[in-house]
């Protein structure tokens, strides 16, 4: 028997078992979920995951502090910039780096541009899985314009390697700020389109609308966060709860809903585009001037003995780094916490007991990133 | 309070800095009392945000193992450090937590720690029929067979 033969149960002639994937588009990348079902309805589900297994926590306890820059925004490639940004804050902190203000600004509107640019890539998908082609195309027009925005300030487009302990690598001009600032004004105008044309879609609503709820008890279970934890009426965002970098600065809603469903979801996760356009707006308008790095940065990285913890809030829930350092060059231990995977370690207790055709809105509604899920 | 409930469970308290540390209570704890400080965790709301491991054995001759429960709301980490011998198992927490389930499944694979009591104790992350822990200090990656021999500079 291959690998990915699922077994039958030969005692029972009306339940069978079902892979979907390692290759279901719907599950974004490698990443099966075995099925067991009664007809259409799922009785148990269970994600096996692994196959884009990279080991990057092994690879960061055989390089030191610096080369691992390169590999957090490989490990979510649609929030790399946050994860970028997210490692280096957490290196700063352990070692008492100070960010000149300028570097700040600059960080906060690459990360909310990054969100935003996740956050469409994550609709358009979405809704391409739930056989809507439309909006696919509107959200990866868009989402072109943030990468183009990005991409000449940082040199590349989807795995960033922009920040740099004590700052960023390269400065930002005006082209830069008068770019972001039209692309906010047009995505505001944009965005009540996407509201026009999806939420109120009555196909939409149907796929969505009490479909894949998060019982009360889940998030405490299994440790959700992030859009899926707002969307079950908890108002927690890592923004607001530790404000790390300069978050604490700027004025912005943690939106919430509270039903935990399919539809709450895509809800909060509209809404949060619209609250990272506000802050971008006003990171870009108090944006000072100054010095972009830092001018005295240890040239070695040796954060003291001892442990470190640092989350930021990825596109997808509190992304968080565990650092042990042994007082050298190289990291002893670095774990990364990431979102999706507490969110698919959770998919067995939502999938139960839905349909088969609901699986794949589930999975898509939770945004998952399954590099992220692997690292 | 949480610090009642675990006070008599618990070996050494530290309060640490959370402003350098980014996280506020520090415990160390033997392994064997690990349900009940779940059960202790679990009954004041706290969840588990991550377990993970490290390999002490050049250090301390033992493994790491670190739980880190937090809160929603007003973020209250606490982290839960309980060293086990190299061929001693742990309990697992799993009942009481079910994300705990996964977490253990990735320990066992990446250092060879092994769980009592939970559901299902499989690699997670590597293929089912590999061979070795990857995480240990002392693993050394296999020659790959389809490498060519121009390759392996």
């Amino acid at each position: 028997m291959n690998r990915f033969e699922v077994e039958q149960d030969p005692k029972s002639r009306d339940t069978y078992y079902l892979n979907m994937g390692p290759q279901h588009p719907s599950t974004h990348g490698v990443m099966r979920i075995k099925l067991h079902l009664d007809g259409e309805r799922i009785i148990s589900a269970e994600p096996i995951i692994g196959y884009g297994h990279r080991a990057h926590e092994k690879m960061a306890e055989n390089r030191d502090y610096i080369q691992f820059l390169p590999n957090p925004s490989r490990v979510d490639y649609l929030g790399g910039m946050i994860y970028n940004v997210g490692y280096c804050q957490a290196v700063e902190r352990a070692m008492d780096i100070e960010v000149p203000e300028r570097a700040e600004y600059i960080r906060i509107v690459c990360n909310e541009l990054n969100r935003i640019s996740s956050h469409l890539l994550w609709l358009g998908t979405f809704l391409m899985d739930l056989g809507a082609f439309t909006p696919f195309l509107y959200a990866f027009d868009d989402r072109e314009k943030i990468l183009d925005i990005l991409d000449r300030i940082t040199g590349s487009r989807l795995t960033y390697c922009y920040a740099r302990f004590g700052g960023v690598i390269l400065d930002i001009d005006d082209v830069f700020l008068d770019n972001v600032s039209n692309f906010c004004t047009y995505f505001v105008e944009r965005l009540k389109e996407y509201e026009k044309l999806v939420i109120g879609n009555v196909i939409f609503r149907e796929r969505t609308i009490g479909v894949g709820i998060f019982a009360p008890d889940l998030a405490q279970k299994y440790a959700i966060t992030g859009p899926c934890l707002r969307a079950m009426g908890h108002e927690n965002d890592v923004r607001k709860d530790e404000p790390y970098g300069i978050y604490d600065r700027f004025d912005f809603d943690v939106p919430t809903q509270t039903e935990g469903d399919c539809f709450a979801r895509t809800l909060v996760r509209m809404e949060e585009m619209r609250q990272s356009i506000r802050i971008i707006e006003q990171a870009v308008s108090d944006m000072p001037n100054g010095l972009f790095l830092a001018a005295r940065v240890p040239r070695r990285i040796r954060p003291p003995e001892g442990d470190y913890y640092f989350c930021v809030e990825s596109p997808r829930g509190s992304f968080g780094m565990y650092i042990a350092s042994d007082g050298s060059d190289i990291p002893f231990r670095l774990k990364l916490r990431t979102p999706s995977f507490s969110h698919i370690s959770a998919m067995p207790a939502v999938m139960a007991s839905t349909m088969l055709a609901d699986a794949v809105a589930i999975l898509g509604s939770i945004d998952i990133v399954v590099p992220e899920i692997d690292r | 309070m949480i610090a009642d409930k675990l006070s008599s469970l618990l070996r050494d308290t530290t309060e640490v800095q959370y402003d350098a540390r980014g996280f506020h209570v520090q415990y160390t704890a033997s392994a064997d009392t690990l349900p009940q400080i779940a059960d202790a965790f679990l009954s004041e709301n706290f969840h588990l945000e991550m377990i993970t491991c490290q390999d002490r054995r050049e250090n301390d001759d033992a493994f790491r193992l670190i739980y880190q429960f937090n809160q929603y709301g007003m973020p209250q980490r606490h982290v839960i450090h309980a060293d086990i011998a190299p061929d001693a198992t742990a309990p697992s927490i799993a009942a009481t937590f079910p994300a705990a389930d996964w977490y253990e499944r990735e320990i066992f694979d990446m250092y060879g720690v092994s769980f009592d009591g939970h559901p299902d104790l499989k690699r997670i992350l590597m293929e089912e029929d590999y061979f070795g822990h990857p995480l240990l200090k002392d693993f050394v990656d296999p020659p790959n067979p389809y490498r060519s021999e121009d390759d392996a500079s």
